[in-house]
């Protein structure tokens, strides 16, 4: 069983749990902005150190709010829209955001919201049939036949599995993400690094790529040999 | 949007406390306690909840296999409710109001007779009807202590939690940032900074700041 979230020292000196979830959901919206920078400062190129280098960048569908205003974007590249930036520019921060990931042997799309961290829309791969599977050897020996009734039973034990470790994969892989990012957010870096950079970066400018992944590196680098 | 079929649309619920020694025969016990009951138009209540087998919401007889698949608890969450359109029950109960003036040959009706009429005509409403359901999967990572529903409904989930706690003894905690930064585990000085974080905010216009009311009453 996990560890117990209620008894965390983490925001402890808040006793009421419901307060301490409430007050920090503007991280989640923060992680997003985040890996939209990331995605587009790296040119869809983000790695972490369980998963080494993958695909990550923002398709589909961002959502970028701020009280009741609400900016929708939608297109293949919704980031790089101009009226993406002027959201921002606007006091608005992304509510949800689509993402593309490719990563191990996984190529994936779903919905990331910020304040709940929940999915929407992940696509499993879909399972191959024989025909489009290669044929590398003789094929195997006829197995033998299960009873008529166990068939679709076993069957739809196994897709679901398949579906849940598909999901605990991408799951592991935003976890990962997350790690990273609390590094760099709860580290001074984030004031006098990563601050910087996205204000440059949502006014248009120039970011100094090599200066930001210099100091992120370092954070991130520092925080994993401690865990 | 079930999980197992289609593309997955979830949320994610800590399980907060230890599964007791017998926990199968116990959680199998509690779960057929508490499986769907259909609603019918003579019950009191106008919304139930309950435990259905996974992608077969009228299944309400459970078998061991039918819940448990190795690591995982699955089941479905099933809520019924009474969905009568305003407009038509203001409608009949005037009707019936009147008829009922009519045949006691009086000109006004007493709150407590206005509420029994009411009834009535819900009821008979009821008979000319079904329930709506909605319908929910859920999977329990026993291993992982992490519940998946297949919901983002807010609504929904306090449903299925409070159910959940019934059926189980155990309390679910709704992910968010501050759940999954609690998981990972922060060390001293990243707590500290946890503790003392504001927004980053990249407006031109100076930020409206929020009340911190909780810290206010810290201090």
């Amino acid at each position: 069983m996990s560890t117990s979230i209620v008894d965390s020292s983490l925001g402890s000196g808040r006793t009421n749990l419901a307060d301490r979830i409430e007050l920090r959901r503007f991280v989640g919206r923060e992680l997003l902005l985040w890996l939209w920078f990331e995605s587009e400062l790296f040119d869809a190129t983000l790695s972490t150190k369980e998963h080494g280098s993958f695909g990550l960048w923002v398709e589909g569908r961002l959502v970028l709010d701020e009280g009741k205003e609400s900016t929708t974007i939608k297109g293949t590249a919704p980031g790089m829209h101009r009226e993406a930036k002027e959201a921002l520019l606007r006091g608005k921060m992304p509510e949800r955001a689509g993402l593309h990931l490719a990563f191990g042997d996984h190529d994936c799309k779903l919905t990331l919201r910020g304040e709940t961290l929940a999915f929407a829309g992940l696509v499993p791969p879909k399972k191959k049939t024989e025909a489009e599977e290669p044929v590398l050897d003789a094929p195997p020996p006829p197995r033998r036949k299960k009873k008529a009734e166990e068939a679709p039973v076993d069957a739809a034990h196994e897709t679901f599995y398949e579906r849940m470790y598909y999901a605990r994969d991408v799951e592991g892989l935003v976890m990962a993400l997350y790690r990273d990012f609390l590094a760099l957010r709860l580290s001074p870096v984030w004031d006098s690094h990563v601050v910087p950079a996205l204000e440059a970066w949502v006014a248009g400018e120039e970011v100094d790529v090599d200066r930001y992944r210099a100091a992120r590196d370092r954070v991130v680098a520092r925080a994993g040999k401690r865990s | 949007m079930p999980a197992l079929k289609g593309s997955l649309t979830y949320a994610r619920f800590f399980v907060e406390g230890e599964l007791p020694d017998d926990f199968r025969e116990r959680f199998m016990r509690s779960i057929r306690l508490r499986a769907m009951r259909p609603l019918e138009p003579d019950d009191e209540e106008l919304e139930r909840s309950g435990w259905t087998k996974i992608g077969e919401p009228f299944v309400v007889d459970l078998d061991y296999e039918d819940v448990f698949f190795n690591e995982y608890v699955v089941l479905g969450f099933r809520t019924d409710r009474w969905v009568v359109p305003a407009p038509v029950l203001r409608a009949r109960v005037r009707e019936a109001e009147a008829a009922y003036l009519e045949k006691k040959g009086r000109e006004r009706l007493s709150r407590k007779e206005k509420q029994e009429i009411k009834q009535l005509v819900s009821r008979k409403l009821r008979r000319s009807t079904t329930p709506r359901s909605t319908i929910v999967d859920l999977s329990w990572s026993l291993g992982e202590g992490i519940v998946r529903f297949f919901s983002h409904s807010q609504k929904t989930g306090a449903s299925m939690m409070e159910l959940f706690k019934k059926t189980f003894g155990l309390t679910l905690i709704p992910e968010s940032p501050y759940t999954l930064a609690a998981r990972i585990g922060l060390d001293r000085a990243q707590q500290a900074a946890w503790e003392n974080l504001e927004m980053t905010w990249l407006g031109e216009d100076a930020p409206v700041r929020l009340h911190d009311e909780a810290a206010e009453e810290e201090e």
